[in-house]
């Protein structure tokens, strides 16, 4: 195809390019790509459209008139394919039921990455909507020309276009007279949000009935003919290195087919899946292993955060005159490793047949772990298909993209047949990824107005953001056992503004001199990575709290010192918003002798990423004074993140964040011995149950004039602060400073 | 060899009588409701009903099962023409995220409502409170159940 570069794109200048073409001919040609536009040319290109610029690679319509859109996005339990749906359908004007959506597949879909950090809705479905923008009126324009009428003559009804005139011409027929292999026109004009009639509306979640009617739509629940069971051999610490192992008495376990042994990875294919699990379990027991260093040199993973030799730089910095503080504190607060647990564990299928490999998985980014798993298995990833199916809830980096190589390295064992490999719960929580320990020091003084005159906010962390193909390396975990191994590249920290260990450490909060200082430890002893917010959860829950202690000593009841500090209107308003429901007492949060039970309201405030979702929180805590035993009553919250695209999809994201951060925030804490994660099932590692999980009031404030912003994320930090500062209340102005608030943690600042 | 019946239907098995459920019915029967969580009883995923009770399907060994029990499965409780209330209460609440936990929460609820037809909201979370969803959609759950509660199940 050639490109000419010099022809106008507006709108109505490819509007006379269709209609000045003949039928059937392509008009790709005369568009000139997204890319080759100069910086004047008009508005700029969605990141999204500008890695995969051609129309067909986001909308094709087949001759019967059937619509297939494709998303690089992928389901992940938070109902991004509905909305996906929901979008092409609205802007093409095709019922969403009719609509053929294909996601995650490097064969068939746009490449968009990762699926993360609440970035699906703002910039996945803003690219197909620009698509299907585009495409509808291309289509528009052709049945215009054949008409001869204007364009805005023509009303469309479910694919099917109609004239004034009595005229109609499906899509279909359309798009056989012209072709939608060419870039997309970034300049087509989306619908006005008063169009719009499936975008903002709760439009029930497409995947739904096929969950509660059982239909197969997991990746645990493909079985293609064949299909053999695997099950790796894990070793009993991070740093162990396999010495010996006796493959043959495990070759003739029952029902197994391969032992692999490559370095120190071990693992079987099995007949069953409990003949797999059971002979993995005998091989790794029956090994020997050179155990390797202790984790953090025996230390505890506080005292080694704030030790060991860090990558210090000041990441944001503020100078501005201000008044004399006269008023001054400084603390620190820290937060253990914390783990995703979903309840299904990593599972993965993969399948070789004539050199190349078929893997499904339900990895957040099928394109990246096409290219991890080409370099650990040294092939060419062009020989890898990747394609998406939907896991158990994702909630970050867990153990999808590392099982998928786990499938593929015993595949390769049994040529031609389908091996899938399930983790066990226990493999999940000792082998995947987890969310890193954190400590921050923060500083503040306030003047005698009630201003802030000065905020500092010190992060010291290990990485939040090791996905799998992070520079040249390989982070897909079996690639470092292996006898020639391919290890990960340096992990460097994601930039500002959005950030990763330092997410959310910019404060909200108009303090005239800022400073955020970032103490990043590229060096993890325990593998972290991406858990839902990275940084952000624990960042804004220690300024939360921290902007706590300051109107308390300073006197000052919460509110109103937040709003002396804060002058963006939109968190005014969700604050307020959380506020009315809560029916919210003013207070000054003051020290007072205990009683058996005390009980306390606070709140949270946070814009996730200082650029998504404004969400605001106020909790209802109990505090058992004898026991230490916290007991959230009550969840109130107000959210504002531009347009809902599906409030109802919102509230669930929202209301499942605050049940899964009220988890976060009182009871999950890693705990290890000197090798390796001990904390490994629901009781050693408890998650939230009906029990534990407040009941919560919310509200979406919608704002259809304004771009959708990410939400996906946006309640766990408020949530946390809300319910650290009713404790803070509660137990009269006494803090907890370490995270999870468990019982222990009480009783000692109780005693304080 | 052990025979049961699952969802109304004759199976004969031929394995390991200490194998647990949950993998006969995966990966034998090809069901896809009942699904393996964490393997130790402890998450309720894997729920199924064995005559009538509701049972960690991850914890029992095929030969704890008594001769020709009854199992259902979520594929037996209702289908998309004949819905159970339950399923229905589910779409209509939209009571889930990521669904991996919602055949085991349907099952352990329909145990519940077949026992006590209109259960308060404190029994509820008593008696579904070993089912866990990391998603938390707890909140959801209840009110599905409470919505299904009492329409004749």
């Amino acid at each position: 195809m050639t490109i000419d570069p010099h022809v106008n794109l507006s709108r109505r200048a490819f509007a006379i390019a269709a209609a000045s073409a003949a039928a059937g001919l392509t008009i790709g040609f005369r568009l000139a790509s997204a890319q080759a536009q100069g910086p004047q040319a008009g508005p700029p290109v969605p990141p999204m459209i500008k890695d995969n610029p051609q129309l067909d690679a986001w909308v094709r319509v087949a001759p019967d008139g059937t619509v297939t859109v494709m998303t690089g996005r992928v389901e992940l339990g938070q109902g991004i394919l509905t909305v996906m749906r929901q979008v092409a359908a609205d802007e093409l004007d095709v019922a969403p039921e009719r609509l053929r959506l294909i996601s995650g597949d490097t064969a068939q879909t746009p490449d968009e990455g990762i699926t993360a950090g609440s970035l699906a809705v703002k910039l996945g479905s803003t690219a197909l909507a620009l698509a299907c923008a585009d495409a509808r009126a291309t289509l528009i324009g052709v049945a215009a020309k054949a008409w001869g009428i204007e364009p805005q003559a023509i009303k469309i009804e479910d694919g099917v276009m109609s004239g004034p005139g009595g005229q109609r011409m499906g899509y279909g027929e359309a798009a056989g007279k012209i072709s939608l292999s060419r870039p997309v026109d970034v300049t087509a004009k989306r619908k006005n949000p008063a169009d719009q009639r499936i975008i903002g509306t709760s439009y029930p979640r497409v995947d739904i009935p096929s969950k509660v009617f059982a239909q197969q739509i997991f990746i645990h629940d493909l079985r293609p003919e064949g299909m053999l069971f695997g099950a790796v051999a894990r070793p009993p610490a991070y740093a162990a290195r396999l010495l010996s192992a006796d493959l043959v008495a495990i070759r003739a376990m029952p029902g197994v087919v391969e032992v692999v042994r490559d370095g120190s990875f071990l693992g079987v294919v099995a007949r069953r899946e409990e003949q797999a699990q059971a002979a993995a379990n005998r091989l790794a027991k029956s090994a020997r292993w050179d155990l390797g260093m202790p984790l953090f040199g025996g230390k505890s993973v506080f005292e080694h955060l704030v030790t060991a030799n860090a990558e210090t730089a000041v990441l944001h910095d503020v100078k501005a005159a201000a008044p004399p503080p006269v008023l001054t504190h400084k603390v620190e607060y820290r937060r253990n490793f914390q783990a995703h647990a979903s309840i299904g564990a990593s599972c993965a299928l993969a399948q070789w047949q004539d050199g190349k490999l078929d893997v499904w998985s339900h990895t957040q980014g099928p394109f990246p772990l096409r290219v991890a798993l080409g370099r650990a298995l040294k092939v060419a990833h062009e020989t890898i298909r990747v394609v998406h199916a939907q896991g158990s809830g994702c909630y970050g980096h867990n153990g999808a993209d590392d099982v998928a190589l786990d499938a593929a390295l015993l595949a390769r064992a049994v040529p031609g047949k389908p091996v899938r490999v399930h983790w066990s719960h226990e493999e999940e929580m000792a082998w995947e990824p987890w969310g890193p320990a954190m400590v921050t020091r923060l500083a503040g003084g306030v003047a005698a107005d009630g201003v802030l005159t000065h905020w500092t906010h010190d992060v010291w962390s290990f990485p939040h953001s090791t996905r799998p193909i992070r520079g040249t390396g390989c982070n897909l975990r079996s690639a470092w056992y292996l006898a020639e191994p391919v290890p990960p590249s340096k992990v460097e920290d994601n930039p500002m503004p959005a950030g990763g260990a330092a997410r959310n450490a910019i404060p909200i909060y108009a303090a005239a001199n800022q400073t955020v200082t970032s103490h990043f430890l590229a060096d993890m002893p325990i593998r972290t990575s991406a858990l839902r917010t990275l940084g952000g959860y624990f960042n804004a829950v220690s300024a939360e709290m921290f902007i706590d202690e300051l109107a308390a000593l300073s006197g000052r009841d919460p509110v109103a010192f937040r709003l002396a500090n804060t002058k963006d209107p939109r968190l005014v308003a969700v604050l307020r918003k959380a506020l009315e429901l809560s029916g919210w007492t003013p207070g000054v949060v003051a020290k007072r002798p205990l009683a058996p039970e005390m009980t306390g309201t606070g709140i949270g405030l946070s814009r996730y990423k200082n650029s998504d979702a404004y969400v605001a929180v106020v909790a209802q805590v109990s505090v058992d004074t004898k026991t230490g035993g916290v007991r959230v009553h009550k969840l109130w919250s107000a959210t504002e993140a531009g347009r809902a695209v599906n409030p109802d999809g919102v509230l669930n994201q929202i209301e499942g964040g605050m049940a899964q951060s009220t988890s976060w925030t009182l009871r999950e804490e890693g705990r290890w011995n000197n090798g390796i994660m001990q904390a490994v099932d629901y009781g050693s590692y408890p998650i939230q149950d009906f029990a534990t999980t407040p009941a919560m009031t919310s509200v979406v404030i919608d704002r259809p004039e304004l771009p959708s912003l990410g939400v996906g994320e946006g309640s766990q930090a408020p949530t946390g602060a809300a319910i650290a500062n009713a404790i803070f209340a509660a137990a009269g102005g006494r803090r907890i400073r370490e995270i999870p608030f468990t019982r222990e943690r009480v009783l000692e600042a109780l005693r304080s | 060899m052990v025979n049961f019946t699952v969802n109304g239907r004759g199976v004969d098995v031929d394995v390991d009588p200490e194998t647990p459920l949950i993998f006969v019915l995966r990966n034998d029967l090809a069901l896809n409701g009942p699904k393996l969580g964490c393997g130790s009883g402890l998450c309720g995923a894997c729920t199924v009903h064995v005559d009538g009770r509701s049972v960690r399907a991850c914890q029992m060994p095929i030969k704890a099962l008594a001769p020709h029990s009854r199992i259902t499965t979520l594929e037996g409780l209702g289908t998309p023409e004949r819905p159970h209330p339950l399923q229905a209460a589910f779409i209509a609440e939209q009571a889930l995220q990521c669904g991996y936990c919602t055949s085991g929460m349907i099952m352990e609820a329909a145990a519940l409502l077949a026992d006590k037809p209109s259960p308060t909201e404190a029994e509820i979370i008593q008696h579904m409170n070993a089912n866990l969803c990391r998603c938390g959609c707890q909140q959801r759950v209840v009110r599905a159940i409470q919505r299904a509660a009492g329409k004749g199940v």
